[in-house]
Protein backbone atom coordinates (compact mmCIF):
# COMPACT_ATOMS: atom_id res chain seq x y z
CA UNK A 1 0.00 0.00 0.00
CA UNK A 2 2.62 2.63 1.28
CA UNK A 3 5.42 1.14 -1.61
CA UNK A 4 2.25 1.57 -4.43
CA UNK A 5 1.57 5.39 -2.80
CA UNK A 6 5.51 6.18 -2.63
CA UNK A 7 5.87 4.62 -5.84
CA UNK A 8 2.80 6.87 -8.22
CA UNK A 9 4.19 9.78 -6.25
CA UNK A 10 7.44 9.43 -7.59
CA UNK A 11 6.08 8.75 -11.00
CA UNK A 12 4.14 11.82 -10.72
CA UNK A 13 7.10 13.73 -9.53
CA UNK A 14 9.14 12.70 -12.59
CA UNK A 15 6.25 13.40 -15.13
CA UNK A 16 4.78 16.59 -13.90
CA UNK A 17 1.07 16.61 -13.17
CA UNK A 18 -0.97 13.35 -13.59
CA UNK A 19 -3.09 13.26 -16.38
CA UNK A 20 -6.92 12.66 -15.76
CA UNK A 21 -7.94 9.17 -15.80
CA UNK A 22 -11.72 9.15 -16.65
CA UNK A 23 -14.27 12.14 -18.10
CA UNK A 24 -15.67 12.18 -14.11
CA UNK A 25 -12.03 12.94 -12.84
CA UNK A 26 -11.76 15.62 -15.79
CA UNK A 27 -15.18 17.21 -14.94
CA UNK A 28 -13.89 17.20 -11.14
CA UNK A 29 -11.19 18.43 -11.39
CA UNK A 30 -11.28 21.06 -13.74
CA UNK A 31 -15.22 21.48 -14.58
CA UNK A 32 -15.47 24.16 -12.28
CA UNK A 33 -13.05 26.63 -14.06
CA UNK A 34 -14.25 25.80 -17.26
CA UNK A 35 -17.43 26.86 -16.41
CA UNK A 36 -16.29 30.02 -14.51
CA UNK A 37 -14.44 30.29 -17.90
CA UNK A 38 -17.75 30.43 -19.78
CA UNK A 39 -19.38 32.49 -17.10
CA UNK A 40 -16.41 35.47 -17.73
CA UNK A 41 -16.66 34.55 -21.79
CA UNK A 42 -20.48 35.65 -21.70
CA UNK A 43 -21.38 37.24 -18.53
CA UNK A 44 -24.66 35.88 -18.54
CA UNK A 45 -24.98 32.82 -16.37
CA UNK A 46 -27.70 30.86 -18.08
CA UNK A 47 -26.32 31.22 -21.34
CA UNK A 48 -23.08 29.65 -19.74
CA UNK A 49 -25.10 26.75 -18.11
CA UNK A 50 -25.76 25.84 -21.83
CA UNK A 51 -22.41 26.31 -23.20
CA UNK A 52 -20.54 24.16 -20.12
CA UNK A 53 -23.35 21.42 -20.95
CA UNK A 54 -22.43 21.97 -25.03
CA UNK A 55 -18.61 21.71 -23.69
CA UNK A 56 -18.81 19.07 -21.68
CA UNK A 57 -20.44 16.32 -23.80
CA UNK A 58 -17.87 17.07 -26.58
CA UNK A 59 -15.70 16.71 -24.30
CA UNK A 60 -17.34 12.93 -23.16
CA UNK A 61 -17.56 12.45 -26.60
CA UNK A 62 -13.67 13.10 -27.64
CA UNK A 63 -12.38 11.46 -23.97
CA UNK A 64 -11.09 8.26 -25.17
CA UNK A 65 -9.56 9.38 -28.24
CA UNK A 66 -7.29 11.73 -26.18
CA UNK A 67 -4.02 10.93 -25.25
CA UNK A 68 -3.39 9.91 -21.23
CA UNK A 69 -0.30 12.06 -21.12
CA UNK A 70 -2.05 15.32 -22.92
CA UNK A 71 -2.91 18.45 -20.85
CA UNK A 72 -6.47 18.10 -20.08
CA UNK A 73 -7.03 21.39 -18.31
CA UNK A 74 -6.41 22.86 -21.51
CA UNK A 75 -7.96 20.56 -23.88
CA UNK A 76 -11.07 20.78 -22.02
CA UNK A 77 -10.42 25.16 -22.14
CA UNK A 78 -10.05 24.82 -26.01
CA UNK A 79 -13.46 22.91 -26.47
CA UNK A 80 -15.27 25.74 -23.83
CA UNK A 81 -13.66 28.32 -26.09
CA UNK A 82 -15.04 26.70 -29.41
CA UNK A 83 -18.36 26.22 -27.79
CA UNK A 84 -17.74 29.95 -26.87
CA UNK A 85 -16.92 30.87 -30.69
CA UNK A 86 -18.68 28.68 -32.86
CA UNK A 87 -22.32 30.19 -30.90
CA UNK A 88 -21.46 33.66 -31.24
CA UNK A 89 -20.68 32.28 -34.79
CA UNK A 90 -23.70 30.50 -35.23
CA UNK A 91 -25.82 33.89 -33.69
CA UNK A 92 -24.50 36.31 -36.26
CA UNK A 93 -23.03 38.05 -33.56
CA UNK A 94 -19.60 38.42 -34.79
CA UNK A 95 -19.46 40.48 -36.99
CA UNK A 96 -21.31 42.75 -35.41
CA UNK A 97 -19.07 42.31 -31.73
CA UNK A 98 -16.39 42.84 -34.07
CA UNK A 99 -18.02 46.26 -35.99
CA UNK A 100 -18.87 47.56 -32.62
CA UNK A 101 -14.97 47.23 -31.31
CA UNK A 102 -13.15 48.45 -34.42
CA UNK A 103 -14.87 51.32 -33.43
CA UNK A 104 -13.49 53.85 -31.20
CA UNK A 105 -14.89 53.11 -27.05
CA UNK A 106 -15.60 56.51 -26.38
CA UNK A 107 -13.87 57.95 -23.22
CA UNK A 108 -16.31 60.36 -20.86
CA UNK A 109 -15.07 63.50 -22.24
CA UNK A 110 -16.90 66.42 -19.52
CA UNK A 111 -15.38 67.26 -16.33
CA UNK A 112 -18.24 65.26 -14.07
CA UNK A 113 -16.49 62.23 -15.73
CA UNK A 114 -13.65 62.62 -13.51
CA UNK A 115 -16.20 62.51 -10.32
CA UNK A 116 -17.79 59.48 -11.14
CA UNK A 117 -16.52 56.83 -8.78
CA UNK A 118 -15.39 53.53 -8.67
CA UNK A 119 -19.45 52.14 -8.80
CA UNK A 120 -19.50 53.95 -11.85
CA UNK A 121 -16.38 52.73 -13.66
CA UNK A 122 -17.66 48.80 -12.74
CA UNK A 123 -20.55 49.58 -14.13
CA UNK A 124 -19.40 50.50 -17.44
CA UNK A 125 -16.99 47.71 -17.68
CA UNK A 126 -19.19 44.94 -17.95
CA UNK A 127 -20.87 45.98 -21.59
CA UNK A 128 -17.04 47.22 -22.79
CA UNK A 129 -15.81 43.81 -21.94
CA UNK A 130 -18.78 42.36 -23.96
CA UNK A 131 -18.06 44.49 -26.96
CA UNK A 132 -14.30 43.48 -27.55
CA UNK A 133 -13.97 41.41 -30.23
CA UNK A 134 -14.72 37.56 -29.07
CA UNK A 135 -11.45 35.96 -29.92
CA UNK A 136 -9.57 39.09 -27.85
CA UNK A 137 -12.10 38.66 -24.51
CA UNK A 138 -11.31 35.55 -24.55
CA UNK A 139 -7.35 35.55 -25.04
CA UNK A 140 -7.91 38.29 -22.40
CA UNK A 141 -10.13 36.28 -19.74
CA UNK A 142 -7.65 32.71 -20.22
CA UNK A 143 -4.59 34.83 -19.40
CA UNK A 144 -5.87 37.52 -16.74
CA UNK A 145 -8.51 35.35 -15.13
CA UNK A 146 -7.48 31.76 -15.02
CA UNK A 147 -3.55 32.08 -15.82
CA UNK A 148 -3.25 30.05 -19.26
CA UNK A 149 0.00 30.48 -20.82
CA UNK A 150 0.18 32.19 -24.19
CA UNK A 151 1.38 29.10 -25.91
CA UNK A 152 -2.06 27.48 -24.50
CA UNK A 153 -4.23 30.90 -25.79
CA UNK A 154 -2.25 30.68 -29.18
CA UNK A 155 -3.91 27.16 -29.39
CA UNK A 156 -6.94 28.63 -28.47
CA UNK A 157 -7.32 30.96 -30.70
CA UNK A 158 -5.66 29.12 -34.00
CA UNK A 159 -2.81 31.96 -34.07
CA UNK A 160 0.53 32.40 -33.24
CA UNK A 161 1.78 32.86 -29.59
CA UNK A 162 2.74 36.69 -31.10
CA UNK A 163 -0.62 37.28 -32.12
CA UNK A 164 -2.50 35.38 -28.62
CA UNK A 165 -0.16 38.22 -26.99
CA UNK A 166 -0.62 40.93 -28.92
CA UNK A 167 -4.16 40.47 -28.67
CA UNK A 168 -4.65 40.15 -25.04
CA UNK A 169 -2.09 43.29 -24.36
CA UNK A 170 -4.78 44.86 -27.04
CA UNK A 171 -7.83 44.26 -25.13
CA UNK A 172 -6.25 45.80 -22.02
CA UNK A 173 -5.20 48.80 -23.62
CA UNK A 174 -9.24 49.05 -25.43
CA UNK A 175 -10.28 48.87 -22.27
CA UNK A 176 -8.04 51.07 -20.39
CA UNK A 177 -8.93 53.65 -22.95
CA UNK A 178 -12.63 53.07 -22.80
CA UNK A 179 -12.43 53.82 -19.26
CA UNK A 180 -10.50 57.31 -19.82
CA UNK A 181 -10.64 59.33 -16.36
CA UNK A 182 -12.90 57.11 -14.99
CA UNK A 183 -9.76 55.59 -13.62
CA UNK A 184 -7.95 58.65 -12.57
CA UNK B 1 17.84 48.11 -24.61
CA UNK B 2 16.90 44.36 -26.14
CA UNK B 3 13.89 43.41 -25.31
CA UNK B 4 13.47 39.39 -25.65
CA UNK B 5 10.00 39.39 -23.78
CA UNK B 6 8.24 42.28 -26.15
CA UNK B 7 6.52 40.55 -29.55
CA UNK B 8 7.23 41.62 -32.68
CA UNK B 9 3.80 41.50 -33.50
CA UNK B 10 2.65 43.71 -31.05
CA UNK B 11 3.69 46.66 -32.52
CA UNK B 12 3.84 49.46 -30.86
CA UNK B 13 5.08 48.03 -27.98
CA UNK B 14 7.85 47.08 -29.83
CA UNK B 15 8.36 50.64 -31.81
CA UNK B 16 7.61 52.50 -28.51
CA UNK B 17 10.56 50.63 -27.07
CA UNK B 18 13.24 50.71 -29.99
CA UNK B 19 16.57 53.08 -30.22
CA UNK B 20 15.24 56.57 -29.86
CA UNK B 21 11.98 56.22 -28.32
CA UNK B 22 10.51 58.49 -25.96
CA UNK B 23 10.77 57.00 -22.51
CA UNK B 24 7.01 58.01 -21.90
CA UNK B 25 5.99 56.08 -25.10
CA UNK B 26 8.01 52.89 -23.93
CA UNK B 27 6.37 53.05 -20.56
CA UNK B 28 2.65 53.58 -21.70
CA UNK B 29 3.61 50.62 -24.36
CA UNK B 30 4.40 48.14 -21.32
CA UNK B 31 1.69 49.17 -19.30
CA UNK B 32 -0.54 46.28 -20.39
CA UNK B 33 2.14 44.00 -20.13
CA UNK B 34 2.79 45.08 -16.70
CA UNK B 35 -0.99 44.46 -15.33
CA UNK B 36 -0.82 40.69 -17.40
CA UNK B 37 2.27 40.17 -15.02
CA UNK B 38 4.02 39.60 -18.30
CA UNK B 39 6.63 41.72 -18.62
CA UNK B 40 10.03 40.79 -18.05
CA UNK B 41 11.61 41.35 -14.88
CA UNK B 42 14.32 44.14 -16.39
CA UNK B 43 11.63 45.83 -18.12
CA UNK B 44 9.86 45.70 -14.89
CA UNK B 45 11.90 47.20 -12.80
CA UNK B 46 12.63 49.99 -15.49
CA UNK B 47 9.25 50.92 -15.87
CA UNK B 48 8.63 51.59 -11.42
CA UNK B 49 11.92 53.95 -11.99
CA UNK B 50 10.39 55.77 -14.71
CA UNK B 51 7.21 56.26 -13.06
CA UNK B 52 8.97 57.05 -9.75
CA UNK B 53 10.29 60.30 -11.46
CA UNK B 54 7.65 60.89 -13.84
CA UNK B 55 4.27 61.86 -12.50
CA UNK B 56 2.04 61.41 -15.46
CA UNK B 57 3.24 57.92 -16.38
CA UNK B 58 2.79 57.22 -12.73
CA UNK B 59 -0.76 58.30 -12.61
CA UNK B 60 -1.56 56.24 -15.82
CA UNK B 61 0.22 53.14 -14.31
CA UNK B 62 -2.47 53.44 -11.31
CA UNK B 63 -5.25 53.73 -13.66
CA UNK B 64 -3.88 50.31 -15.64
CA UNK B 65 -3.72 48.94 -12.08
CA UNK B 66 -7.26 50.00 -10.95
CA UNK B 67 -8.64 48.61 -14.55
CA UNK B 68 -6.68 45.08 -13.12
CA UNK B 69 -9.05 45.04 -10.36
CA UNK B 70 -12.22 46.35 -11.91
CA UNK B 71 -12.14 43.73 -14.68
CA UNK B 72 -11.40 41.07 -11.83
CA UNK B 73 -14.80 42.32 -10.04
CA UNK B 74 -16.55 42.68 -12.99
CA UNK B 75 -15.83 39.23 -13.71
CA UNK B 76 -16.17 37.31 -10.78
CA UNK B 77 -19.44 39.03 -9.99
CA UNK B 78 -21.27 36.47 -12.48
CA UNK B 79 -19.77 33.79 -10.46
CA UNK B 80 -21.86 30.33 -9.98
CA UNK B 81 -21.59 26.65 -9.25
CA UNK B 82 -20.87 24.74 -12.47
CA UNK B 83 -24.25 22.60 -13.16
CA UNK B 84 -24.13 18.89 -13.27
CA UNK B 85 -23.27 17.38 -16.63
CA UNK B 86 -26.04 15.61 -19.08
CA UNK B 87 -24.45 12.97 -20.00
CA UNK B 88 -26.30 10.66 -22.77
CA UNK B 89 -27.37 7.47 -21.22
CA UNK B 90 -26.35 4.23 -22.90
CA UNK B 91 -29.58 2.70 -23.95
CA UNK B 92 -29.46 -0.87 -22.76
CA UNK B 93 -29.53 -3.15 -26.13
CA UNK B 94 -32.46 -5.49 -26.54
CA UNK B 95 -32.09 -8.10 -28.86
CA UNK B 96 -35.01 -9.54 -30.88
CA UNK B 97 -35.53 -13.18 -32.44
CA UNK B 98 -38.36 -15.01 -34.11
CA UNK B 99 -39.60 -18.50 -32.81
CA UNK B 100 -42.19 -20.62 -34.05
CA UNK B 101 -45.24 -21.66 -32.00
CA UNK B 102 -48.62 -23.44 -32.94
CA UNK B 103 -50.30 -20.02 -32.56
CA UNK B 104 -48.03 -18.76 -35.03
CA UNK B 105 -44.51 -16.55 -35.53
CA UNK B 106 -43.55 -14.96 -32.03
CA UNK B 107 -40.98 -11.84 -31.91
CA UNK B 108 -39.03 -12.57 -28.89
CA UNK B 109 -36.49 -9.57 -27.42
CA UNK B 110 -33.95 -10.21 -24.52
CA UNK B 111 -31.38 -7.93 -22.77
CA UNK B 112 -28.83 -8.79 -20.20
CA UNK B 113 -32.07 -8.41 -17.34
CA UNK B 114 -33.91 -10.80 -18.79
CA UNK B 115 -37.14 -11.14 -21.58
CA UNK B 116 -38.44 -8.25 -21.95
CA UNK B 117 -40.80 -8.32 -25.33
CA UNK B 118 -43.07 -11.14 -26.56
CA UNK B 119 -45.19 -10.70 -29.80
CA UNK B 120 -47.77 -12.38 -31.67
CA UNK B 121 -45.84 -11.29 -35.39
CA UNK B 122 -49.53 -11.81 -37.17
CA UNK B 123 -50.13 -8.66 -34.86
CA UNK B 124 -47.10 -6.57 -34.85
CA UNK B 125 -44.69 -6.48 -37.48
CA UNK B 126 -40.85 -6.24 -36.31
CA UNK B 127 -40.77 -2.60 -36.86
CA UNK B 128 -43.09 -1.76 -34.55
CA UNK B 129 -41.89 -4.33 -32.18
CA UNK B 130 -38.54 -2.16 -32.73
CA UNK B 131 -40.82 0.81 -31.96
CA UNK B 132 -42.24 -0.50 -28.53
CA UNK B 133 -38.83 -1.48 -27.50
CA UNK B 134 -37.20 2.24 -28.40
CA UNK B 135 -40.26 3.68 -26.41
CA UNK B 136 -39.10 1.75 -23.84
CA UNK B 137 -35.49 3.04 -23.87
CA UNK B 138 -34.55 0.35 -25.23
CA UNK B 139 -32.08 -0.19 -28.56
CA UNK B 140 -33.50 -2.85 -30.31
CA UNK B 141 -31.02 -4.89 -32.86
CA UNK B 142 -31.79 -8.33 -34.03
CA UNK B 143 -29.76 -11.25 -32.42
CA UNK B 144 -26.79 -12.46 -34.60
CA UNK B 145 -23.38 -13.82 -33.73
CA UNK B 146 -22.40 -10.89 -31.70
CA UNK B 147 -25.32 -11.09 -29.18
CA UNK B 148 -23.87 -11.74 -25.71
CA UNK B 149 -23.76 -14.42 -23.87
CA UNK B 150 -26.60 -14.11 -20.69
CA UNK B 151 -29.20 -12.48 -23.73
CA UNK B 152 -28.63 -15.13 -26.03
CA UNK B 153 -29.35 -17.53 -23.32
CA UNK B 154 -32.59 -16.21 -22.26
CA UNK B 155 -33.95 -16.39 -25.45
CA UNK B 156 -32.62 -19.94 -25.93
CA UNK B 157 -34.31 -20.49 -22.89
CA UNK B 158 -37.37 -18.49 -23.94
CA UNK B 159 -38.38 -20.67 -26.74
CA UNK B 160 -37.68 -23.64 -24.95
CA UNK B 161 -40.41 -22.88 -22.46
CA UNK B 162 -42.73 -21.88 -24.57
CA UNK B 163 -42.23 -25.08 -26.76
CA UNK B 164 -42.99 -26.75 -23.51
CA UNK B 165 -45.93 -25.15 -23.03
CA UNK B 166 -47.39 -24.91 -25.91
CA UNK B 167 -46.76 -28.74 -25.84
CA UNK B 168 -48.35 -29.92 -22.26
CA UNK B 169 -45.57 -30.21 -20.32
CA UNK B 170 -44.91 -26.80 -18.88
CA UNK B 171 -47.33 -24.94 -16.77
CA UNK B 172 -45.35 -22.29 -14.93
CA UNK B 173 -42.51 -20.52 -17.32
CA UNK B 174 -39.06 -19.75 -14.79
CA UNK B 175 -37.41 -16.42 -17.38
CA UNK B 176 -35.76 -13.68 -16.04
CA UNK B 177 -38.09 -10.65 -17.15
CA UNK B 178 -36.83 -7.03 -17.99
CA UNK B 179 -39.73 -4.75 -17.47
CA UNK B 180 -37.65 -1.36 -17.93
CA UNK B 181 -39.76 1.14 -19.18
CA UNK B 182 -43.24 0.02 -17.70
CA UNK B 183 -44.99 2.15 -15.83
CA UNK B 184 -45.68 1.63 -11.93
CA UNK B 185 -49.15 0.34 -12.35
CA UNK B 186 -48.69 -1.73 -15.18
CA UNK B 187 -46.13 -3.40 -13.24
CA UNK B 188 -48.69 -3.93 -10.27
CA UNK B 189 -51.12 -5.27 -12.53
CA UNK B 190 -48.93 -7.58 -14.44
CA UNK B 191 -47.44 -8.73 -11.19
CA UNK B 192 -50.46 -9.55 -10.19
CA UNK B 193 -51.61 -11.43 -13.28
CA UNK B 194 -48.47 -13.62 -12.81
CA UNK B 195 -49.68 -15.25 -9.84
CA UNK B 196 -52.98 -16.20 -11.53
CA UNK B 197 -51.72 -19.74 -11.79
CA UNK B 198 -52.22 -22.24 -15.07
CA UNK B 199 -55.53 -23.17 -16.07
CA UNK B 200 -57.20 -20.82 -13.87
CA UNK B 201 -59.12 -17.71 -14.39
CA UNK B 202 -59.58 -13.94 -12.53
CA UNK B 203 -61.60 -10.78 -13.46
CA UNK B 204 -60.40 -7.49 -14.20
CA UNK B 205 -62.42 -6.59 -10.96
CA UNK B 206 -60.19 -9.26 -9.29
CA UNK B 207 -56.72 -8.20 -10.18
CA UNK B 208 -57.87 -4.77 -9.52
CA UNK B 209 -58.64 -5.26 -5.57
CA UNK B 210 -55.71 -7.49 -5.26
CA UNK B 211 -53.29 -4.46 -6.25
CA UNK B 212 -55.61 -2.48 -3.74
CA UNK B 213 -57.65 -0.44 -5.95
CA UNK B 214 -60.66 -2.08 -6.57
CA UNK B 215 -62.49 0.32 -8.59
CA UNK B 216 -59.56 -0.12 -11.11
CA UNK B 217 -60.85 -2.33 -13.00
CA UNK B 218 -60.70 -0.67 -16.61
CA UNK B 219 -57.72 0.68 -16.01
CA UNK B 220 -56.44 -3.10 -15.25
CA UNK B 221 -57.73 -3.69 -18.69
CA UNK B 222 -55.65 -1.14 -20.13
CA UNK B 223 -52.82 -1.84 -18.02
CA UNK B 224 -53.49 -5.91 -19.23
CA UNK B 225 -53.48 -4.22 -23.18
CA UNK B 226 -49.67 -3.22 -22.62
CA UNK B 227 -48.36 -6.64 -21.19
CA UNK B 228 -44.74 -6.40 -23.07
CA UNK B 229 -44.80 -10.42 -22.48
CA UNK B 230 -48.00 -12.11 -23.32
CA UNK B 231 -48.06 -15.87 -22.77
CA UNK B 232 -45.26 -15.65 -19.99
CA UNK B 233 -47.19 -13.13 -18.10
CA UNK B 234 -50.62 -14.80 -18.26
CA UNK B 235 -52.75 -11.97 -19.19
CA UNK B 236 -55.06 -14.54 -21.08
CA UNK B 237 -56.21 -15.13 -17.54
CA UNK B 238 -58.09 -12.91 -17.08
CA UNK B 239 -61.32 -12.01 -17.73
CA UNK B 240 -64.67 -9.67 -18.09
CA UNK B 241 -67.02 -10.13 -14.42
CA UNK B 242 -70.08 -11.32 -16.32
CA UNK B 243 -68.31 -14.36 -17.39
CA UNK B 244 -66.91 -12.61 -20.82
CA UNK B 245 -63.62 -13.07 -22.33
CA UNK B 246 -63.15 -9.36 -22.48
CA UNK B 247 -60.04 -8.61 -25.10
CA UNK B 248 -57.10 -9.26 -25.69
CA UNK B 249 -54.13 -7.52 -27.55
CA UNK B 250 -53.12 -9.89 -30.25
CA UNK B 251 -56.65 -10.92 -31.28
CA UNK B 252 -59.56 -12.89 -29.30
CA UNK B 253 -58.74 -16.27 -31.29
CA UNK B 254 -55.39 -16.42 -29.35
CA UNK B 255 -56.90 -15.76 -26.22
CA UNK B 256 -59.28 -18.48 -26.46
CA UNK B 257 -56.62 -20.70 -28.10
CA UNK B 258 -54.63 -19.87 -24.60
CA UNK B 259 -57.38 -20.89 -22.58
CA UNK B 260 -58.31 -23.88 -23.85
CA UNK B 261 -54.81 -25.30 -24.51
CA UNK B 262 -55.09 -24.49 -20.16
CA UNK B 263 -58.61 -26.21 -20.16
CA UNK B 264 -59.70 -23.01 -18.76
CA UNK B 265 -63.42 -23.06 -18.82
CA UNK B 266 -65.20 -19.56 -19.02
CA UNK B 267 -68.30 -19.24 -16.44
Amino acid sequence: MTTTTTARKADRDACGPPGVESFEELIDRHGPEVHRFLVNLTRNPAEADDLYQDAALKAFRAFGRLDRKANHRAWFFRIAGNAFLSDRRKHGRVDRLDELATAAIPAPTDDAAARLDAGEALARIGPMIDRLPPKQRMAMIARKQHDLGYSEIARLLGCSEAAARANVHEAVRKLRDGLGELLA
Amino acid sequence: MNHPGIDPVDRLAARASGPGAHPCDRALAAMPARVLGDLDPGDAAWLLDHVATCRSCGRELEAFMKLDTLVGLALELGEAPAPAVRLPRTRPVAWFARCDSPIGPLLMAASENGLCELTFEGFRGVDEVRDLLAERDFDARPAGPETPAVPSATLVRAAEQLAEYFDHTRTRFDLPLDFQGVTPFTRSVLDATASVPFGRLETYRGIASRIGKPGASRAVGNALGRNPLPVVVPCHRVVATGGGIGGYTGGLAIKERLLSLEGARLA
